[in-house]
């Protein structure tokens, strides 16, 4: 039995992404209600969205809590460049990426040195100030009145103005994310992120360039994180700066926790998860809130890497000991 | 294994959330004979968690209130009004989301809400595709309503109202020259001072000091020290929720200036909230809980006890767009349906609620009228009517 | 000139306030050595908890502060019993996003209890304007400073001459060491989380009775202001946290002097950011102890 499953790894692992892929590619045709292709949209959306929070805290083991203002960056650069000067979706979709990226540099940067804390407070200080910003400069952000009337993207004839629509580019979006990240976590950039994670000591004594590529790693999940808001913008056709609160933050980090940290899949399925509770709590009104909470304790409490995280890495806590512990006595 | 464990507990997940979903959805589709019998069903989408929760709960609790009366009056033409209410938490993304269900549902025929204008607008391009209406309680940006013809709003043009506070309220009833603005930079806050000043200018009204904030400030003193270093002599407070504090902080400050304010409407809320600090306070209204009428004191006094606090502004349109959309659906007769409660609802002339008279322009927003009220002995007092601009250019 | 004193007055009145919540934060993160994000919502507790004893005995303040100290030591409790006690081997980052998770808990159970609107909570003083010079100055303001002022003044007794004390600050500053001359470690750090909240939940009084309202959504940024304020001490200092806290409250103020208070939040995480990048560890190095 155990056996004939890991016979199916092999193919599983192969064919899988695809299959899936095609899968997701076809769901549209199949729903008919807009309300789950609107929940679909928001469960890739936000999956994309904290797998590149994940590249940071998962991967590399920094601190970042305040995801929200690479978002909000993102968001902006395409509210403001295609409603003022027309340059097409598809331009601008990486250079929102890549001004989100140039932040995340900044915010990088002075921080190389300090330990997670710091960091982590100095993300959330800078996500509040990015929102503040743009509440506040009102020629250029539209200030407490938002930026309204974003012009959805076009692609051939077709117009991307609904749900229905939208889901590809969200789609596109997630599956472009989860490629990349894959040839990037795989490759040597990947596997020093991994090793900074693990010991950052030990890393650097072996000739990783820890500063290098904690920026880097800084600016990757910055770059997918602005580009997602980029995607995020013609999509609501309004945007302002309320919803890139510090709890946006926080509902990014708690799938990334509840999913799982340093796993590809781990913030895909924190997305589902969070979402669908999001959902399926309703009834509970007020309570719901609530029990987001206790969740997030829980998971602290009995699976810090997540349901399907790096469960061989720092990330696991206190389980990492014991496990070290039962190898030592495994040894004897 | 545990892997294993927890990826199943993801599936599992994801499949009960679609089936949750679709079959309360399902059992709505294809439905437009069954909608012609049984309950009118129009859907509410409010922030009952969240930091918005104080207004969410003020929407339920107050459209509950219209509801219940319908339905023991008779309904609407024999029919009972249901109201669907959601949580939005005050979020765009989870607001439009549930504006798509309600969307998918065809018994649905209406919307009401959302509190924030970030959720209306996400929202409106959503219900344009079903040509069904929303229509928000307070919703303030000025663009909302403007959006497309589903989306209408009765917080009321900004402009009327600010108008009418800087020429009736200060300049010809109170009488004022010098004035200091403290407002909230939000988008109604925005709208209100710009067409304030606007009105200043052309009434030559001083505007000495203008400061604003943003949302939950509670550090109000540098502010008014800043006022102080101005030399004016009337304060215009433009916010709905910290207006109660400013003017506490104004008068813990030892400072008597005499003020007026704009946005919290008659709410006892703010009475309460600040004692006798708001005796003699200015305020213009678009309605007024008449001492007097046993109607509104008894919707006072039921509102507080179920709420557990006074009612503030937002709840009392929240009660009146919910007995406007049963107007709408009454016009409607037996064809209730989308398009016509939409149609029945811009062309409406209402006048059966708590903010006086409703009726729409072209955009979906409307024009209020406004009465000046003061604060004497913990009490709201009506000083000017309806028709004081009308007295005034008389007086002339 | 007269208009900027004034402004420095109430920057000062303010920067008490930070300089209490300081306070307590920097216990927490010194004795516990873990950061906590549930510090705004203990000052909430501790606000709720005076609001009802003012409700139902009356307008005496020492009666409330004695009701928002015990409050918050109680949440305390739960903070250390939810948060801490299993991860002090962890890695830091779980238990800090333990405690957020504990903060939302907290944030939403209150406004489901409490209700979700404003509460009055007026002329617990008597409240009356003295004027020093061009300056003005009202008893709300003199009674939050002296409050502060003997609070920190009684902390600092408590730390340097009694047995209780001695031991947090041993076990601040090395847990090992600590552990190895006799001391119960675990128990020690939970009464150190305990004091750290019930000044936070004092300062939460004080907040209260100086905005004359309080909600179950107050603590949002104050926990942030904490923190800002005590990364002057390096996260553990007293007295250099308390230093931070008077520093931000005037500069905070006097920012928005010059600009609009709705920069207030802006000039409170660039005060941060310079302190983090100008002096990471603290103008109060100290051996030993680590955030």
């Amino acid at each position: 039995m155990k056996q004939a499953v890991y016979g199916l790894a092999g193919p599983v692992k192969k064919y899988g992404p695809l299959v899936l892929l095609g899968i997701f590619l076809l769901l549209p045709l199949l729903i008919t209600k807009t309300y789950i292709l609107g929940l679909l949209c928001r469960v890739l959306m936000y999956a994309t969205l904290a797998g590149s929070l994940n590249v940071i805290n998962g991967y590399s083991g920094q601190m970042c809590i305040g995801h929200a203002g690479f978002f909000c960056i993102g968001s902006y650069v395409e509210a403001i460049l295609a409603t003022r000067f027309g340059i097409s979706f598809w331009l601008l979709l990486p250079l929102a990426g890549a001004v989100a990226a140039l932040m995340g540099l900044m915010v990088a940067l002075p921080t190389l040195k300090m330990r997670g804390v710091y960091l982590a407070i100095i993300t959330l200080g800078f996500s509040e100030i990015i929102r503040l910003i743009a509440l506040n400069w009102t020629e250029v952000t539209g200030g407490a009145m938002g930026i309204k009337n974003i012009p959805v993207p076009q692609l051939g004839g077709l117009e991307f103005s609904n749900a229905r629509t939208y889901y590809y580019i969200f789609l596109g979006v997630a599956a472009l994310f989860l490629f990349v990240t894959r040839r990037v976590v795989r490759s040597r950039i990947g596997r020093a992120w991994m090793s900074i994670r693990e010991d950052q000591l030990a890393a650097r004594s072996l000739g990783v360039n820890t500063p290098a590529y904690k920026a880097v790693n800084f600016m990757y999940g910055a770059f997918w994180a602005g580009i997602v808001g980029a995607a995020y913008a013609p999509y609501a056709r309004f945007i302002d700066s309320t919803i890139y609160s510090l709890d946006e933050g926080f509902n990014i980090l708690s799938m990334v926790i509840v999913g799982g940290s340093g796993t590809l899949m781990g913030p895909l399925a924190g997305s589902v998860v969070i979402n669908a509770l999001t959902e399926l709590l309703r009834p509970i009104g007020q309570w719901r809130m609530v029990a987001y909470g206790v969740l997030i304790i829980v998971m602290m409490w009995f699976r810090p890497q997540g349901l399907i995280g790096a469960s061989d890495s720092v990330l696991a806590g206190r389980d990492i000991k014991a496990k070290k512990q039962k190898a030592k006595e495994d040894a004897k | 294994m545990k892997k294993l464990l927890s990826l199943l507990l993801v599936f599992s997940l994801a499949l009960t959330l679609f089936t949750a979903c679709s079959t309360p959805a399902s059992s709505g589709a294809g439905s437009g004979s069954a909608a012609a019998s049984g309950n009118i069903k129009v859907g509410v989408l409010a922030p009952l968690t969240g930091t918005n929760a104080e207004f969410g709960k003020g929407f339920e609790v107050a459209m509950t209130m219209a509801m219940e009366e319908i339905n023991a009056a008779g309904g609407i033409n024999g029919r009972m009004l249901e109201l669907v209410f959601q949580d939005s938490k005050g979020d765009a993304k989870e607001s439009s989301d549930l504006c798509r269900q309600y969307v998918d549902n065809e018994e649905i025929v209406a919307i009401l809400g959302d509190f924030t204008s970030t959720a209306c607008m996400a929202d409106a391009p959503i219900v344009k595709e079903a040509e069904m209406a929303i229509l928000s309680p307070t919703a303030s940006n000025p663009a909302f309503t403007e959006m497309n013809d589903c989306t209408f709003g009765i917080i009321g043009k900004q402009d009327a109202d600010s108008r009418y506070y800087a020429r009736y309220v200060l300049q010809e009833y109170a009488g004022v020259d010098n004035v200091g603005i403290i407002y909230i930079e939000s988008d109604w806050g925005n709208a209100a001072v710009s067409n304030f000043v606007d009105e200043a200018q052309k009434i030559g009204l001083n505007i000495v000091e203008t400061a604003s904030y943003v949302q939950d400030e509670k550090d109000f003193s540098s502010i008014i020290t800043k006022m102080k270093a101005a030399n004016l002599d009337h304060i215009a407070i433009m916010d709905q929720g910290a207006t109660s504090q400013i003017i506490n902080q104004i008068r813990a400050s030892g400072w008597d200036v005499s003020l007026s304010t704009n946005g919290p409407g008659t709410s006892q809320q703010l009475i309460d909230l600040c004692g006798e600090n708001c005796e003699g306070l200015l305020l213009t209204t678009p309605f007024f809980f008449d001492p007097e009428s046993e109607k509104e004191m008894a919707w006072r006094d039921e509102f507080t006890s179920r709420a557990g606090f006074a009612p503030t502004v937002h709840s009392v349109n929240a009660y009146d767009c919910a007995l406007l959309i049963a107007e709408a659906i009454r016009q409607c007769g037996d064809d209730v349906s989308r398009k016509n409660v939409r149609d029945k609802l811009a062309a409406i002339e209402f006048s059966g609620g708590l903010t006086g008279q409703i009726q729409f322009d072209e955009t979906g927003s409307l024009d209020r009228r406004y009465i000046i009220c003061e604060i004497v002995d913990g009490e709201y007092v009506k000083r000017a009517g309806f028709d004081y601009p009308e007295q005034v250019a008389a007086g002339k | 000139m007269e208009y900027i004193l004034n402004q420095l007055v109430n920057g000062i009145c303010q920067g008490a306030i930070y300089a209490m919540m300081a306070i307590g934060y920097s216990v927490v993160v010194g004795v516990v050595g873990m950061v906590t994000f549930t510090h705004g919502e203990v000052i909430m507790i501790g606000a709720f908890a005076s609001y009802y004893a003012f409700e139902m005995a009356g307008n005496h303040i020492l009666l409330g502060l004695l009701f928002s100290f015990a409050a918050a030591w109680l949440m305390g409790a739960c903070v250390y019993k939810i948060c801490y006690e299993r991860f002090f081997s962890a890695p830091r980052n779980i238990s800090m996003l333990c405690t957020i998770g504990f903060s939302m808990v907290v944030k939403n159970l209150a406004q489901i209890v409490f209700g979700p609107n404003q509460k009055p909570m007026l002329n617990i003083v008597d409240n009356k304007i003295y004027s020093l010079g061009i300056v003005q100055i009202s008893t709300i303001q003199i009674v939050v400073v002296i409050t502060v002022i003997v609070s920190a003044t009684v902390l600092s007794f408590f730390f340097n001459k009694t047995r209780w004390g001695i031991k947090l600050r041993a076990v601040s500053q090395d847990k090992t060491a600590a552990y190895m001359v006799g001391i119960n470690v675990k128990r020690t750090a939970m009464v150190g989380n305990c004091v750290g909240c019930a000044l936070a939940g004092v300062s939460g009084m004080l907040l209260s009775i100086y905005y004359q309202t309080l909600q179950a959504t107050m603590g949002g940024s104050l926990g942030m202001k904490a923190f800002s304020s005590s990364v002057l001490g390096g996260l553990t200092d007293i007295r250099f946290s308390a230093l931070g806290g008077l520093c931000l409250g005037i500069i905070e103020n006097l920012g928005i002097t010059f600009s609009s208070a709705s920069f207030r939040d802006i000039f409170a995480f660039i005060f941060l950011i310079l302190m983090l990048l100008i002096r990471p560890e603290g103008f109060a190095s100290k051996k030993g102890a680590r955030p």
